[in-house]
């Protein structure tokens, strides 16, 4: 891999995860209303507690060293202290964020490998009456709103599959070995997975369709063909291939949306995840967590961008030059 | 929220598909002309129906005065636990629906529009900075995004269309800019502006018509996505308290255990309801992007 | 010794707008070895009669009438999975504008090595490899350069990737369609001499698509002539263009301003002379002759009746009310 790029990219990773930290300042602790500033002014809280506020935002300093202490803070990996729990943010969000990525991972095995295949086929079928419908299903699909989704699925579930648990991580006072307990855990697992897979299937099948057939209509695939190498080739090996690019970079759009969805499906299944975390901490004004939740959200997603910038090098050798 | 992606190279669009053009194609194609059909039934329902079936607002026990009762030829969509009838929830609740994602989405769109014009237009600097913004705000996710700003600024109606319009502009503006650089660098733009036209003049009547169909497309995608946006919204707790809109409708069924208790006419309805709007503007906004990029419709 | 029979062959493009006749019972053949041009302008159905016989058309075309015949083979009718094992083997083809008729992913030796691959299932891998370097060598790419990518090398390169890479399988019948339009002159050059050599060393049958009558001229021994679907003049190319020593005896008004247009650089000094008006529109029913709207000679008849192809002299024939008695 090109070092310069790979540097050119780490820089603009900085950069972004500076502006984020940044604007996250502004809009917990500098705009009108904001929650810090409210919770300080006000004599709802405790002598000790309101200390221990100004204390760790510098409150009695002006705003740019506020926002130097913040900085601070972030470095320490401090992010403040939930009003609800008494605990540091950190500790709050710490077995939430492996719940949330369980979740996350399960349902994206699924819906990549559906979506995926999905996707070829319409295109392999394009403009028949499959291609059609299978189009106005994903479309369908993904009209549907998640946490709606998992409603069917919960009613479907309580009436007539018992098999299948509709909340939470694990059984309560469930008493079995390592081996037992992931196996509830799994259990647990299926329908949440299952409802943030149904509605991002639909995205990246549309996603997968569009770009295999826009390759399609490319020369060299009508070279490939012309070469006798037979359909499933030149539909993997050339179409697909090449349709992977597009694939790939709008994918990098897919992780913002299926954090959406997870804050929707976990709150739903009552999954003990960053999703619910940020549902709580909203019924229960507990600022301090929701800000953390959105912080390391959004690093997630430009993480994943970062990620997916090196894929798309990796994949495509006519950018390998720059 | 969940947007609907465009994977189309920018700049591909057909310019030469005019609005009428666009307009009929979408009745002739039959996705497009599903998703008409689809929009006008709920659009009918939520118009008309308070008017056809006036209940009382204030009512709260209904003529059967029960709770969580199945449909039955009192209550046609059923009863809430707090005795309401569903079916006049349903139809008022369209209503704030629609009202958030149309004002939404005309934030979104003027902002974006507006944004990837000057950006294309002018190109250079202004587009560089205008560009590194859009970009940052594409990183944020979006959802979580909208969640903490209503959270943090209130929940009324208005803030609400505020909000998710703020957070859905960029993918428009983008999609319009590709399409404005790739504009002006037409023989008869340049034409134009080596006689000295005035900028904004070029912009407004040369550009934007050109670029209005791309428009449309957009917004109905924006619009479906707004649309999802604020349904989650209301369903997270976060939607006006005073206004009932299908998201309500579903938050308060899911705190009210519907789903375990097999009260399937409660959250049904609306859910339907959203899927409904949302899928008739996703057919339409689909429908418009096959005419204006035709490779979509796979010619090999 | 006959390989390629097309017979009557018609190709309909079904479109939103209606059926579009692209090509209208046209008929030619190449022999073994022999070198053919089929030059028009764009859109008189060349290309379009060139995909149909490996099969190529888009999804919305068909072949209406008649048949293609290769070495023994009817064509026609033929499936996908049916067509495969003679693509490549049997017919080659090289693309209009080798810009993007490469996989921009993969490695040209790869590249080349699938088609191998493809239809010698047993070939031993370093038997394969050696062939794809000799195939390069024979079009003049250093074997340093068969691990790159498309994108690194030049339009004229590419171009002369997909020769080598059309050669793969040692077909018999080669078609290029307008293999240097996308070149500049010295690759244009370069281009043709390759085939030139390339067809004596492999005794192979190529047709030759092209707009460019130079390039017919340097490398085909018979040209066809299409004009919005039809052909209208077809013989030796020495006959019909001339040579650097006898006049041009082509007898179609189509072909004639066709040399107009393209003065020959070595001969007389004359003023290129272009065509005014463009070709009919082909989902249109046409009564007549189909140039008739643009012919300098254009008669009464020429409006009502369409002429068909007469024997004009030995192996020569042409279309054209003006030679074929129809207009006394």
């Amino acid at each position: 891999m090109n070092r310069r790029y790979l540097l050119r990219k780490l820089a603009t990773l900085l950069v972004t995860l500076y502006a984020t930290v940044t604007f996250n300042f502004l809009l917990f602790h500098v705009l009108p209303g904001s929650p810090v500033q409210l919770m300080a002014r006000s004599g709802h809280m405790d002598a000790a507690a309101r200390n221990q506020l100004v204390k760790f935002f510098g409150l009695n300093h002006s705003v740019f060293v506020q926002y130097l202490i913040y900085l601070r803070n972030m470095l320490h990996g401090q992010l403040g202290f939930s009003y609800v729990y008494r605990t540091p943010v950190t500790s709050v969000l710490a077995p939430a964020i492996g719940n949330t990525v369980l979740l996350l991972g399960a349902a994206t095995v699924v819906t990549v490998v559906v979506g995926v295949a999905l996707g070829v086929y319409s295109a392999s079928r394009a403009r028949t009456l499959t291609d059609a419908t299978i189009t106005v299903a994903t479309l369908g699909a993904w009209s549907m709103p998640d946490f709606f989704t998992g409603m069917i699925l919960i009613f479907g579930a309580a009436a007539w599959i018992h098999f299948l648990p509709i909340s939470g991580i694990s059984t309560p006072g469930l008493a079995t070995g390592l081996l037992g307990h992931w196996w509830d855990v799994a259990r647990h697992l299926i329908l949440p997975a299952l409802t943030l897979a149904l509605v991002n299937v639909a995205q990246f099948s549309l996603i997968t369709r569009n770009a295999v057939v826009e390759t399609m209509v490319e020369d060299f695939v009508l070279t490939a063909r012309a070469k006798g190498v037979g359909r499933r080739v030149v539909i993997v090996r050339h179409a697909l291939r090449n349709a992977l690019l597009p694939i790939v970079t709008a994918a990098s759009l897919y992780v913002g949306m299926i954090l959406g969805g997870a804050i929707q499906v976990e709150t739903v299944f009552s999954w003990p995840g960053m999703g619910l975390l940020i549902y709580n901490s909203v019924e229960q004004r507990d600022y301090p967590v929701l800000e953390g939740c959105f912080l390391l959200f959004a690093i997630a997603v430009i993480a994943t961008n970062f990620f997916a910038d090196l894929l798309y090098h990796a994949l495509d050798p006519r950018v390998r030059r720059t | 929220m969940s947007q609907l992606p465009d994977v189309t190279p920018p700049g591909e669009f057909e310019v030469g598909v005019s609005q009428r053009d666009l307009w009929s194609s979408l009745w002739h194609d039959k996705m497009g002309r599903a998703g008409v059909i689809v929009l006008a039934v709920v659009l009918v329902l939520i118009g008309l129906g308070p008017v056809l079936f006036p209940f009382n607002p204030y009512a709260f026990g209904s003529s059967s005065g029960s709770l969580m009762q199945a449909p039955s030829r009192a209550d046609w969509f059923g009863t809430t636990e707090l005795g309401q009838n569903v079916f006049r929830e349903f139809l008022v609740g369209g209503r704030i629906s629609l009202y958030v994602g149309v004002t939404a989405t005309l934030i979104a769109i003027v902002l974006g529009a507006g944004l990837g014009l000057v950006s294309g237009y002018y190109a250079g600097w202004r587009d560089t900075v205008l560009m590194r913004i859009t970009d940052f705000v594409l990183v944020l996710p979006t959802l979580p995004l909208i969640i903490v700003l209503a959270a943090l600024f209130g929940q009324n109606v208005i803030i609400t269309s505020l909000v998710i319009g703020l957070t859905s502009w960029p993918q428009t503006a983008r999609i319009i800019r590709s399409q404005v650089l790739s504009l002006r660098e037409r023989p008869l733009i340049q034409r134009i502006r080596s006689l000295g036209a005035n900028d904004s003049r070029i912009m407004f009547r040369h550009i934007l018509p050109n670029v209005a169909p791309l428009i449309f497309a957009n917004l109905a995608l924006v619009l479906s996505g707004a649309i999802l946006a604020q349904a989650a919204l209301a369903f997270l707790g976060l939607g006006d308290p005073v206004q009932v809109s299908w998201g309500t409708m579903l938050h308060n069924a899911f705190d009210a255990g519907a789903m375990s208790l097999g009260a399937w006419w409660y959250f049904i309805p609306p859910g339907l309801g959203i899927v409904a709007m949302t899928l008739g503007f996703a057919l339409i906004g689909n429908s418009m992007e096959r005419v204006l990029n035709p490779r979509l419709k796979a010619q090999r | 010794m006959i390989l390629l029979e097309i017979n009557d062959v018609s190709i309909d493009y079904r479109t939103e707008h209606g059926t579009l006749r692209a090509v209208d019972h046209v008929s030619l053949h190449v022999d073994r070895g022999e070198s053919v041009g089929i030059a028009g302008e764009s859109g008189c159905g060349k290309t379009t009669l060139g995909l149909a016989v490996p099969l190529l058309l888009a999804q919305n075309a068909t072949v209406a009438t008649g048949s293609i015949t290769l070495d023994g083979t009817s064509l026609v009718g033929l499936s996908e999975k049916q067509m495969d094992p003679l693509r490549w083997t049997k017919v080659a083809f090289v693309f209009q504008g080798a810009m993007n008729a490469l996989n921009p992913v993969q490695r040209i030796d790869r590249q080349i090595l699938e088609a191998i691959t493809t239809h010698e299932t047993s070939i031993d891998a370093g038997v394969a490899h050696k062939r794809v370097l000799d195939l390069l060598d024979s079009v003049g790419i250093a074997p340093a350069r068969a691990s790159s990518y498309p994108h690194e090398f030049s339009g004229g390169m590419r171009q002369r990737v997909m020769i080598a890479m059309s050669l793969a399988c040692r077909p018999k019948l080669l078609i290029a369609d307008e293999p240097t339009t996308a070149l500049d002159v010295i690759s244009q050059a370069q281009i043709l001499s390759l085939l030139n050599q390339l067809r004596r060393a492999e005794d192979l049958s190529l047709i030759l698509i092209s707009h460019d009558l130079a390039a017919i001229k340097r490398v085909c021994d018979r040209v066809v002539v299409m004009y919005a679907g039809v052909v209208v003049e077809s013989g030796l190319t020495a006959e019909i263009f001339g040579t650097s020593t006898t006049a041009p005896s082509a007898a179609h008004p189509y072909t004639q301003s066709l040399i107009a247009a393209h003065p020959d650089l070595h001969g007389q000094r004359v003023l290129a002379e272009g065509l005014s008006g463009h070709p009919p529109d082909l989902s249109q029913v046409i009564v007549g002759c189909r140039f008739a709207d643009r012919c300098p000679h254009v008669m009464d008849v020429c409006q009502r009746v369409e002429p068909t192809l007469v024997t004009i002299a030995p192996g020569h024939v042409a279309a054209c009310h003006l030679v074929d008695g129809e207009a006394s």
